[in-house]
């Protein structure tokens, strides 16, 4: 009998636990957190957006990480180059979310969807990389010519993370600045609201990390599969010699 | 064993898919744009009230973006017009906006305007409202906390 | 609850794709691993 998923007892518990702190975040930040001072309910919004957010730049630092050791290693070992392209897939989806929430909360706040300012731009610039990068993952079918290729741009793409995340610092911006990874350390929000963002950014975490196993091995099955059919191909070929011989 | 390879009608090549590169030079040419687009829509995205004639980038017979706080008592509504005043470093300019800004804006509240200066009045096309990065919880306390400090 | 529209969107939207993407994940989990045998799978 085959083991019919990509699940572990391991990828259990980060699911189960995910689940568990998700729903906390949720009740918290819709019944439990106050309003803010000046923006009232919206507030609500970004305890789904800055984790998204952090969680997107956390896909991409690993992207680049793995696909440095997949560079240092010569491309012999496929398994980082799976780890690097499911993390970019799971950040690609967290940075979606992240423009889609901070066009809705943005629309409440600053009275706007969209500007091209500072964050925005460098933000939505990151997400249109990384969506490139996706793309070049998929033209080759070899999967070491994927890595090779993929590598390259993900070790030059990391670099526009501290652009995005300081550019709110180096420019002016209508996006306001950090109030927790600012530059003078000062943590701008209130105990319960602190809180609620912490954990929704360990939720997200979970579910990031349950995420990238699963399509890590996704991958793997996928590579796999080639292997297993071009394995059967030969035996059928062999299978079809010895029989013309025997004849 | 029979090694010889079989005919083939064209020699093998290397599969590429077509979709996906599509998709990478759509991305290329989508990332291109939008630094374009943040290029030519100039870098700083305001001018602060102060800099305004001033400074650089910041001439007062052209289209401009001025940030400022709004000055307590200066909001005035009327007919569809909302009226009030920015200030930043101790420099005031009077603005005029068709409608009423959305987002949370009030007194007392960094804005955005967007527009150009007529007569030393900046006559909005916009208004976006900068919000801080601090977050309170919205309570009674606060609320006469933030009365008796308004603006300062 | 004001703008309610506005925040229930946001959190339908985060949590739906993320729900989504692990759906996607788990079937074409279940249709791959069928076709590939336990003793290639590292994870098995």
């Amino acid at each position: 009998m085959t083991v019919s998923s990509t699940g572990t007892p391991t990828t259990r518990v980060i699911g189960g636990l995910a689940l568990l702190i998700t729903g906390w975040v949720v009740v918290s930040a819709f019944f439990i957190t106050p309003a803010d001072s000046v923006q009232g309910d919206s507030v609500r919004i970004m305890y789904a957006h800055v984790p998204t957010a952090w969680i997107a730049y956390l896909a991409f630092v690993t992207t680049a990480i793995a696909s440095g050791f997949s560079v240092a290693r010569r491309h012999r070992t496929l398994g980082f180059d799976r780890v690097a392209g499911a993390s970019a897939e799971v950040g690609v989806l967290f940075m979606a979310m992240t423009l889609i929430t901070g066009s809705l909360w943005g629309r409440l706040t600053w009275g706007t969807f969209w500007q091209w300012d500072p964050r925005l731009t460098t933000t939505l610039f990151l997400f249109v990389t990384y969506v490139g990068y996706l793309a070049v993952r998929r033209i080759d079918t070899d999967p070491r010519q994927r890595a090779s290729r993929s590598s390259v741009i993900a070790l030059l793409a990391v670099l526009e993370i501290p652009l995005v995340h300081f550019s709110v610092v180096l420019w002016r911006s209508l996006h306001q600045e950090a109030s927790v990874l600012n530059t003078d350390g000062d943590v701008r929000l209130d105990g319960l609201m602190l809180f609620t963002l912490f954990s929704g950014v360990v939720a997200f975490t979970l579910i990031f990390v349950w995420l990238v196993i699963h399509r890590q091995r996704l991958t793997t099955l996928s590579d796999l599969e080639r292997v297993v059919g071009l394995d059967a191909a030969i035996t059928a070929r062999r299978a079809e010699n010895s029989a013309g011989v025997t004849a | 064993m029979d090694l010889t390879p079989r005919e083939v009608s064209e020699a093998p090549r290397p599969r590429r898919r077509i979709l996906p590169a599509v998709v990478a030079v759509l991305a290329a040419v989508g990332g291109l744009a939008v630094v374009a687009v943040f290029l030519t829509s100039s870098v700083d995205y305001y001018c602060n009230v102060d800099e305004v004639g001033v400074r650089d980038g910041c001439a007062d017979d052209q289209r401009l973006r001025v940030q400022g706080n709004v000055d307590e008592g200066s909001l005035q509504s009327r007919a569809g017009q909302t009226s009030f005043v920015l200030s930043f470093n101790g420099v005031s300019l009077p603005v005029d906006y068709e409608g009423e800004p959305g987002g949370v804006f009030q007194e007392c509240i960094p804005v955005v305007a967007h527009g150009r200066v007529v007569d030393g009045i900046l006559v909005a096309t916009r208004i976006e409202v900068k919000h801080s990065n601090e977050y309170k919880a919205e309570n009674a306390d606060r609320l006469d906390q933030a009365e008796k400090t308004a603006c300062s | 609850m004001k703008d309610l529209g506005f925040i229930l969107a946001s959190w339908l939207i985060t949590l739906g794709s993320i729900g989504m993407l692990a759906v996607v994940t788990t079937r074409q989990a279940r249709r791959l691993s069928t076709r590939v045998p336990d003793d290639v799978k590292p994870w098995v």
